[in-house]
């Protein structure tokens, strides 16, 4: 009777916060989810797809009983055994991407309503009128307002700690248990994503309800570093797009250089198409190193943690303009602009200044002060090949390079004036520096690898944040049916096996009408090839969400409008109710909407986070194969796992075979296998046998393209009757079912998990 | 303690690989073995200074020992070329997840192997998946035939300095299963 009477409180509280009496939607099972409430849907996906551990090590160091010794089925001393301790190691990369990105909404949240006040209306212009599809569904809040996004916020503080805590010492011991918080955890990222990038778009004017947003200049020959020049670093806008308005204010905005790095760098060509991009994460060493940027502002999130002392080495000033990262300056904050600037001139000294407006004013004035003094320019080729020529190809480098090539060969080419091999050595470069470290005869690598640098521009389109409600409605159906194939998000950090690798995903699947977007570090590498007409990829396709596309969504906190767009698909098109609705919005995706997750590059914490989140919520993820180091992957074995579903219509469950998707979390070696796996993983089992045909026929040819002749060996399972067969491929492939013994078997009128495990959601609420 | 080339994998903890640069002595543990498996990987697909292709070398170490082959990533293809049929085609996650299940039936459908080698997949990725057998399969033993040492793996090749010291391995590894025929 009392834990009736908590729970009842304990909704009222709920209902009270989310203000459940304003009926835009009912209420539905899971408001506000804590930790257990959706357990059951992910206990449902774990046992498909299940955890694959990859143990970076053999101990666990958490506490000091240890280290402890967990081979051989051993435990630790507090009970713990491998695999859980990889699901927590899992959850806390998970929590750390998501405190990032909810913490950096916190602080954009603070600054704009102190700017706004919270009751700034929360309106994303006249093609969104579901504004936050993932606060909508994850918390059952329709937010209205600033104040309304803090409601929100609130929640996913409170559900972090929570999350947090079960990673103490003696705390929860089952691996799944673990998986299945790391999920919730990630969940929360993208509300907190969400949180963060309305909040941005609201009060920054950032591009909203549209689709053709500029295309910006991109590259470090887009910067002319005749002007002093700025260079912002990190992800929060709070301090660039204050920059950009303090050189409109004081008619400067053609005399000031402004670029940036990694998603910082997005963001504030979202705020101005003046501004220009620089680069991925991987570029920033080099960047930083040439000596270009005047003034260095940092802010959080994949910066350097060695920037003042790479600044100091070439003379740029810097400005922590971030809590989270303050490098042991001294606090400027209080102190009078003019002294700083005196300090910074005169005596080259850093500071942390935690007040946007004044490190904008700052930053400004020292950039015109000592740029004129300042020398700016790249290493020549005779002086390259003069510096190669100490390097004895000792092959030193390659043992540090998280990349795991040779440097050394480029080098000594270099040393005999040959650059070809350095410039495709720079396109595997993740810019980490850890070679020139390690070298023995102390080669200025990074110097000799600025003529591979290239001075050459390219374009990006300007991050265009939420997809547009009337997009929804016009690809909801073929999406659905199979006919668009599918909806491709290439996401996530710059650590990848080959730059180029991106931009051909993204011409290879636009090329054939699948839908591709993109945010991160891997927008910004996507536009950094050119065809041999000489255009990138955001100049070869329209900026659509449509078949074909090619569509730049923003930063990292964008992502949460990528899932926002597969929830909305439920939401505006299958007119799925979403208020406090998740299992039966991921139930919908997984089952119904084509997409997968391309994290090819990623290396953070954030970057594990979103994709697990992706997963949650039903979406595939396709990672690089460094990625195999994050410890944890989520896959099926094919025809021996378990397929059944409930055909919501016949109510009965049935069992498909067919594994579709086949994983959530997925790591390829190469890119060659990607293509088709990328493919192989948008087929869903609702396909109509058109869009199913459809969705074989690039399987097919992007394997026969990539993999070589043949069929792929497990065509069989994707090929439920003869319609399901591509046109191109029909007798190829009857002949191989042919000759396996193939069965055709009836596709399913509507698939669902509802009703396979269980779970308070009936199965009447996924027939639309 | 041998150190891995790449040493930015080398935290194993406390059960490393033995590295062994005798080729008698690895065609003994493969003779020994009742069901090995040959996984291959994508950087066989190139070739060493004198114009041979790695994959060359895996076809030959498994045609002298009858050992199936398992093609990963974009091997395929130039398996079937080189006028050979692999046994089977999985991605290297895909074969490891496979073979930590005691009760599958391996590639032949008569039992999982209980030697399984790893020939031609970036170290990363490498050992991270030797890390699952190693942790998760132990009725299973990994071996490696690529030209750095492997610390998750029970059998490793050391570090070789010089291609042409591998190739010496690979080539009399070759005549040992032969002899052994």
């Amino acid at each position: 009777m009392a834990e009736i009477k908590e729970i009842t409180r304990k909704l009222e509280e709920i209902h009270k916060k989310i203000k459940a009496e304003i009926p835009w939607e009912p209420v539905g099972p899971t408001p506000m989810p804590e930790m257990p409430d959706l357990r059951q849907w992910d206990m449902r996906l774990l046992k498909t797809y299940t955890p694959f551990y990859s143990p970076f090590c053999d101990l666990c160091c958490f506490c000091t009983y240890g280290k402890c010794d967990l081979t051989e089925g051993k435990r630790g001393a507090c009970g713990i055994d491998i695999a859980t301790q990889q699901a927590r190691f899992i959850l806390l990369a998970c929590l750390i991407g998501c405190s990032a990105h909810a913490a950096h909404g916190g602080h954009i949240l603070e600054f704009l309503i102190e700017r706004h006040g919270s009751d700034k209306k929360v309106d994303l212009g006249t093609s969104i009128e579901v504004e936050a599809p993932n606060i909508r569904t994850v918390v059952g809040l329709k937010p209205e307002t600033l104040g309304d996004l803090q409601i929100a916020l609130e929640y996913v503080f409170k559900e972090i700690a929570h999350l947090l805590d079960s990673c103490h010492t003696g705390q929860e011991g089952s691996a799944l248990d673990y998986e299945s918080k790391a999920l919730h955890a990630s969940m929360l990222d993208h509300v907190g994503m969400e949180i963060a990038d309305i909040a941005q778009i609201v009060g920054f004017d950032f591009p909203t309800s549209v689709a053709d947003t500029p295309l910006v200049d991109m590259g470090w020959g887009a910067i002319d570093k005749s002007k002093p020049v700025i260079l912002v670093s990190g992800h929060n806008p709070a301090t660039s797009t204050v920059v950009i308005d303090y050189l409109r204010e004081h008619n400067l905005e053609d005399q000031v250089e402004v670029c940036g790095l990694c998603c910082t760098a997005l963001e504030t060509t979202r705020y101005s198409d003046k501004a220009k991009i620089v680069g991925p994460l991987s570029r920033q060493l080099f960047f930083m190193r040439a000596g270009i940027a005047d003034v260095i502002m940092t802010d959080e999130q994949c910066i350097r943690t060695d920037t003042p002392q790479e600044a100091a080495k070439v003379g740029s000033a810097v400005i922590a303009c971030l809590d989270k990262a303050m490098y042991g300056l001294e606090d400027a904050t209080e102190m009078d602009p003019d002294e700083i600037v005196r300090r910074m001139v005169d005596n080259k000294e850093q500071f942390a200044i935690l007040d946007s407006p004044k490190a904008a004013e700052v930053a400004v004035r020292v950039a015109m002060a000592i740029a004129p003094q300042r020398k700016k320019g790249w290493v020549a080729e005779e002086e390259a090949i003069e510096l190669a020529k100490k390097c004895t190809n000792c092959g030193m480098c390659e043992q540090v390079c998280p990349n795991l090539f040779s440097i050394g060969g480029g080098i000594t080419e270099v040393a005999k004036g040959n650059f070809d091999l350095i410039r495709q050595q720079f396109l595997r470069c993740i810019g980490c520096g850890k070679c020139e470290e390690e070298c023995p005869n102390n080669v200025p690598i990074f110097k000799i690898m600025q003529t591979a640098a290239g001075m050459e521009t390219w374009k990006c389109r300007a991050g265009r944040g939420p997809v547009m409600d009337t997009e929804i409605r016009n690809v909801g159906a073929p999406l659905t049916l199979g006919t668009i194939p599918g909806v491709i998000a290439l996401v996530g950090c710059s650590n990848y096996p080959d730059i180029d690798d991106v931009a051909d995903m993204v011409d290879e699947f636009a090329r054939r009408k699948y839908i591709v977007v993109l945010t991160g570090c891997a927008a910004m590498v996507a536009g950094m090839k050119k065809d041999k007409d000489g255009l990138t990829v955001y100049e070869k396709y329209p900026p659509d969400f449509d078949g074909g596309g090619v569509v730049n969504i923003g930063s990292c906190v964008s992502n949460a409008h990528i899932s926002g767009a597969a929830i909305k698909i439920a939401n505006i098109f299958a007119a799925l109710p979403l208020r406090g609705n998740y299992e039966v919005m991921a139930d919908y995706v997984l089952n119904r909407v084509g997409a997968c997750g391309v994290a090819w590059g990623a290396m953070s914490q954030k970057a594990a986070s979103i994709g697990t989140g992706f997963n949650r919520l039903g979406v595939p993820v396709v990672l690089g194969p460094h990625s195999s180091k994050y410890r944890r992957l989520f896959l099926s074995r094919k025809e021996e796992d378990d397929w059944k579903v409930m055909d919501a219509r016949k109510r009965e469950i049935v069992d498909t075979v067919e594994p579709a998707p086949e994983h959530l979390a997925y790591v390829c070696e190469t890119k060659e296998k990607a293509m088709p796996m990328i493919a192989k993983l948008c087929i869903r089992r609702n396909d109509t046998p058109q869009g199913r045909a459809i969705k074989l026929n690039h399987y097919v040819s992007l394997y026969k393209k990539y993999i070589g002749a043949g069929l792929p060996e497990d065509i069989h399972l994707f090929v439920r009757r003869d319609a399901d067969i591509p046109l191109v491929y029909k007798k190829e492939v009857r002949a191989y079912l042919q000759e396996i013994g193939w069965q055709p078997r009836e596709p399913i009128g509507l698939p669902t998990l509802i009703g396979t495990y269980p779970t308070k959601v009936p199965v009447d609420a996924v027939i639309h | 303690m041998v150190i891995p080339l790449h040493r930015v994998n080398i935290f194993t903890g406390t059960k490393s690989g033995i590295a062994i640069d005798s080729a008698q002595e690895y065609a003994d543990l493969i003779h020994r073995a009742k069901r090995p498996l040959l996984v291959v990987g994508p950087l066989l697909l190139a070739s060493l200074p004198d114009g041979k292709l790695l994959l060359e070398y895996a076809l030959d170490i498994a045609k002298a020992a009858g050992i199936p082959i398992c093609a990963t990533a974009q091997t395929r293809g130039k398996i079937v070329e080189s006028g050979v049929q692999p046994d089977s085609v999985y991605d290297v996650v895909e074969i490891v997840n496979a073979l930590k299940g005691p009760d599958w039936q391996g590639v032949k459908k008569e039992g999982n192997h209980d030697l399984v080698i790893f020939f031609g997949i970036r170290s990363d990725l490498g050992n991270q998946s030797l890390s699952t057998l190693k942790h998760f399969a132990p009725h299973l033993k990994t071996m490696t035939l690529c030209k750095y040492y492997f610390p998750h793996a029970n059998y490793s090749l050391p570090n070789f300095k010089k291609d042409a010291k591998w190739q010496e391995f690979l080539e009399s590894l070759i005549a040992n299963l032969k002899k052994g025929d």
